[in-house]
């Protein structure tokens, strides 16, 4: 991290955009606003395409993944949030933000669901169950700052990763983090199966809860809920800024 | 208490829809509502029918889960502990603890430390949610006037709440012990809020809120989001009202989509006003 100087200084800001449709917007913005890193780091709340042409990156919160995409599409966001990621912006997803992110996803409501797509991952809402099955565990997260303090997961209804693809012509998907595969629910629905299958392997993709693919990037817990910027510095070194 | 309060923080920007069987719970769904509050009659006619007011049955609440993918909330009596027990067992994603429900206690609300599942309370005034707080609640809203389709009490109480936030924010800590003696209110949450400028947890309007207007209103006056009540399926076109108001809350600060957004949304729920003689009572009196 370079300290600041005469030329960091007139390093221009990056304008990181937090999709501000419905879900936890303010906290995101809050956590960009005290990021001790350089260059600095201007938030944006995204609730038009104007406001979305501004951005070098995109944050999109947690909330519900399905109000989400109905604003989007009321706000005529949909495609122009599609073609944003297409075209390689890079793009970070936290627990709905994830669901939409996943290129096919589970448990929708009835009729499906609309995506933006952009990570070849099959994603289930709401996997874990219900709101008293919302959990925290501390997460060893590969290349944080400080890497041997463990980062605190928050998950809530979280989503569960079922699968990762890598397709050719595609960027290889990259693993962030896991929780123990004691924790994956397995059996709880028709799409986490298998009762029976040993849920303990831990190289099991149900287990993945941070990922990162070309300039995307998911995870199924949130960062924005704690004290800790260090998830946050991450997405800017090493996805915005690498 | 993360994990509670952070669930209400997934439905911020959002709107919570009373309804009454899955059908209604599909249409809010599909309508963009961020959550559903379950239960047997909406306050509209609670208030018209009368009687003793109570806990949903089970069976009902349980159609209501598989039908929707959102979270859904149930209420429960002031004070019924048990009901509560009840609702945790359901697997209801959150329990608003009600004053729109006939109170089971006059004295004591629920110790909500006790369970897992997080609650909801209402609240008149920055005592009222502080004391909430206390006993365990992860979300407030306003009471407002529930069942009346009139926005005025939850405007009065929101600007109460936000008034005595900006007091006690330029309050040195002699006077906000003081301060917290008057409010009836623990001191340590009263200096949280005042550091903070807002409450300590998610903050949603309720009661009475008929319109995108009411809606974008209690936005406009620092809420964090909005409950509807009898206000969508008492309405002429309750899918295209429940989708202008989720509209609503997130485009709150922009008059000019306002204004598309409330064109056309058929007839409004019947308007009651607060008097003395108002059918089925004043709710918000319930449980201070």
């Amino acid at each position: 991290m370079s300290t600041a100087s005469s030329s960091a200084q007139v390093t221009e800001a990056i304008v990181v955009g937090v999709l501000a449709l419905q879900g936890a917007f303010a906290e995101h913005i809050a956590i960009l606003s005290r990021l001790p890193s350089q260059p600095k780091v201007v938030p944006r709340a995204v609730k038009t395409k104007d406001d979305l042409i501004q951005c070098r990156a995109l944050i999109i919160p947690g909330g519900e993944s399905t109000t989400i995409a109905l604003l989007a599409r009321l706000a005529g966001l949909l495609e122009p949030l599609r073609e944003w990621v297409r075209s390689g912006n890079p793009t970070w997803g936290t627990c709905a933000g994830a669901i939409l992110l996943a290129e096919a996803v589970e448990g929708t409501k009835a009729g499906g669901q609309e995506l933006l797509g952009g990570m070849n991952v099959r994603i289930a809402r709401n996997g874990y169950g219900s709101q008293v099955e919302s959990f925290e565990a501390p997460l060893d997260i590969d290349g944080l700052r400080d890497p041997e303090k463990l980062f605190p997961g928050v998950f809530i209804r979280a989503p569960v990763v079922l699968s990762i693809q890598h397709p050719p012509m595609r960027p290889k998907p990259y693993i962030l983090a896991r929780v123990a595969a004691d924790l994956v629910p397995v059996g709880s629905s028709d799409y986490l199966p298998d009762p029976t299958d040993d849920p303990t392997d831990p190289q099991d993709d149900r287990t993945v809860v941070a990922l990162r693919q070309g300039r995307c990037m998911l995870t199924t817990f949130h960062p924005e809920l704690t004290k800790d910027t260090r998830f946050h510095e991450y997405f800017i070194k090493e996805v915005v800024c690498a | 208490m993360q994990v509670k309060s952070g669930l209400a923080q997934m439905l911020k920007g959002g709107v919570i829809m009373d309804v009454v069987n899955a059908e209604q719970a599909r249409i809010a769904e599909e309508a963009g509502a961020c959550a559903v509050m379950a239960l047997e009659r909406v306050p509209a006619d609670i208030r018209a029918e009368g009687g003793v007011s109570r806990m949903s049955d089970p069976k009902m609440i349980k159609e209501i889960i598989e039908a929707v993918t959102i979270p859904v909330m149930a209420k429960v009596r002031i004070g019924h502990f048990v009901e509560a027990q009840i609702l945790q067992a359901v697997g209801v994603d959150y329990i608003d603890e009600s004053e729109v429900l006939t109170p089971a206690d006059e004295q004591h609300h629920i110790n909500k430390h006790n369970f897992k599942v997080p609650f909801v309370c209402g609240a008149r005034d920055l005592g009222e949610a502080l004391r909430r707080i206390a006993e365990g609640a992860a979300f407030i809203r306003t009471k407002g006037e529930a069942g009346t389709g009139n926005v005025v009490e939850a405007v009065r109480h929101e600007r109460a709440v936000m008034a005595d936030i900006r007091r006690a924010s330029a309050m040195s800590d002699e006077e906000l012990y003081a301060f917290a003696k008057e409010l009836q209110a623990p001191f340590h949450l009263l200096k949280e809020t005042a550091r903070l400028k807002r409450l300590p947890v998610v903050n949603f309007a309720a009661g009475g809120i008929a319109t995108p207007a009411d809606a974008a209103l209690m936005m406009q006056l620092g809420c964090d989001g909005v409950f509807v009540g009898s206000g969508i399926f008492k309405s002429g076109n309750p899918a295209k009202r429940a989708r202008a108001i989720v509209q609503s809350v997130t485009h709150f600060n922009n008059p000019k989509l306002l204004a598309e957004i409330s064109e056309d949304l058929g007839e409004p729920m019947v308007g009651l006003n607060i008097e003395p003689t108002l059918a089925g009572g004043h709710f918000a009196k319930r449980g201070l």
